[in-house]
């Protein structure tokens, strides 16, 4: 596994404490700053922000899907996304209950990303010392997963209702059943890119490149879902902003395919079989 | 919440067995993975998320739709039990259609040497190079139960959580979060494969007890402290 990224024209890979600063930081400032901006000047316009927070958070659970899935699991690497989500959501809808029941709707996130990071730190220390797993990078990977997927949904759902009430997110994203979109949609973006390029010459630009591709189309998804719940202009902004990260991505993405390839040749059309 | 009383410690309770029953009920479905897929061994080919998971959502909609029509607790937790049972078996029927009719192969346990329920020899059927082809009577018997039990732990889950908050969509996506850190848990144990209580793999359930029991015990805690909302 080429955990240290290099070789092969691949800039030297970041550092995962970097990368876990970026995400964590990156998301809570998107949501907060969303959260913010769509109050103050009572419009839903800034719900895209949510969106954009979210692929922080992305990046930073698909780069520990990356670590921990280097050393081999043993049952594929869609468990480990499930995991995440399903920490996540549960941290998601237990800091935001608790942050409602206090009183202080706004403290939301933070309580998320203490349960979060606290509930998968535990996870991970269950992994290695009932299961058995020594992995060493199983507790923070695990911490970092939790904590990503519960800001990432948060930032989906944030962009879905365009506010952090509890209420709001409970009947505009849970009741309508738009969860189910961005859980998938979610775990698409957090475990598809180490699935997709695992082996021998994984490199991290690409897996990470691959993981905001990705977070391109969960926000095309949740463009659509804000159309239904916000109103035309912050679900097409969100749609056209999606778009434009999945495109340009993409594109990205390709050129790294063809830089890390041996070689990239076209088949042409099948042959005519002779028979 | 409306304080801390009995009925808290009740629902904690159930909470924390209906985890259990998923992450025990995980090790009886036979999960073949990418190698019986490839009809390389024994199973369903696919992931043991994707099976737990699969069990566990039907078990939720069954025990949601008699929810809706009684509050009986055994009646809910028996069409949770019977509705991923059913879900779990027309897999494995479907899934040893293609695998008897399109991949042509016959079924063959590779961890016994006579299936238990049938008696019928399995070494001179197991293909060269594979661990078993197929779904064996064995192994179906063994997913029906693991079937059951996933969907009577996630009725378990559900049926709590309703009482606490009221909320199906609320109680339904966070008994997914739970059934969903419990399987993994769970599959992590069996590492990938498993074909049924048969497999000597399946001794291995005492370390899953004990860590879906930890997870359920914090997952349980935080589900009792949430609320409908308004």
């Amino acid at each position: 596994m080429s955990l240290g990224g290099g070789a092969g024209g691949a800039p030297t890979a970041i550092d995962p404490k970097k990368l876990r600063l970026y995400g964590l930081v990156g998301s809570i400032v998107g949501i907060y700053l969303g959260a913010i901006l769509n109050s103050a000047l009572d419009t839903n316009l800034f719900s895209f922000i949510g969106a954009v927070a979210a692929i922080f958070a992305v990046l930073l659970g698909a780069n520990s899907v990356r670590r921990i899935c280097a050393y081999g699991i043993g049952t594929g690497v869609p468990s480990i996304g499930m995991l995440a989500l399903g920490m996540g959501v549960i941290a998601m809808m237990f800091g935001l209950s608790i942050a409602e029941a206090l009183g202080f709707g706004m403290l939301g996130p933070v309580i998320i990303l203490v349960y979060a990071g606290v509930f998968g730190y535990i996870i991970g220390v269950i992994a290695n010392k009932v299961i058995k797993f020594n992995i060493p990078v199983m507790e923070e990977g695990n911490a970092d997963l939790s904590m990503a997927g519960a800001l990432a949904l948060l930032g989906w759902s944030f962009a879905i209702s365009g506010t952090l009430g509890y209420a709001d997110i409970l009947n505009d994203v849970l009741k309508t059943g738009y969860i189910a979109i961005i859980f998938i949609a979610g775990g698409l973006a957090i475990l598809h890119p180490f699935n997709a390029n695992l082996g021998p010459d994984e490199k991290q630009d690409r897996t990470l490149v691959n993981a905001v591709m990705c977070s391109g189309i969960a926000m095309i998804t949740t463009g659509i879902a804000a159309l239904l719940t916000q109103g035309l202009a912050p679900g097409l902004l969100q749609l056209v902003i999606g778009f434009a990260i999945w495109y340009y991505f993409f594109r990205m993405y390709y050129r790294l395919v063809k830089r890390d390839a041996a070689a990239v040749v076209g088949t042409g059309l099948l042959p005519p079989t002779v028979q | 919440m409306n304080g801390f009383d009995i009925n808290t410690i009740i629902y904690l309770l159930e909470i924390i067995v209906g985890g259990l029953l998923v992450g025990i009920g995980v090790h009886f479905v036979p999960v073949g993975g990418a190698p019986a897929a490839m009809a390389q061994a024994t199973g369903i080919g696919t992931g043991t998320v994707q099976l737990a998971a699969g069990s566990g959502l039907t078990g939720l909609l069954a025990a949601g739709l008699m929810m809706s029509v009684t509050d009986n607790l055994w009646l809910i937790l028996a069409s949770g039990a019977v509705g991923a049972g059913i879900m779990m078996g027309s897999t494995m029927l479907t899934g040893s259609w293609i695998y008897a009719y399109a991949v042509g192969v016959p079924f063959a346990s590779a961890k016994v040497n006579y299936d238990p329920i049938t008696g019928f020899s399995q070494p001179p059927y197991v293909a060269q190079g594979t661990v078993g082809q197929g779904i064996p009577t064995i192994c179906f018997a063994s997913g029906l139960i693991g079937g059951a039990m996933g969907g009577l732990g996630g009725a378990m889950i559900y049926y709590p959580l309703y009482l606490i908050n009221g909320n199906a969509a609320l109680s339904a996506v966070f008994a997914i979060g739970i059934f969903l850190v419990n399987a993994v848990l769970a599959s992590w144990n069996i590492q990938g494969t498993i074909e049924g209580f048969h497999d000597p793999k399946f001794k291995k359930w005492p370390f899953a007890f004990r860590a879906c029991t930890i997870a359920s015990v914090l997952l349980a805690i935080a589900a009792v402290l949430i609320t409908g909302g308004a």
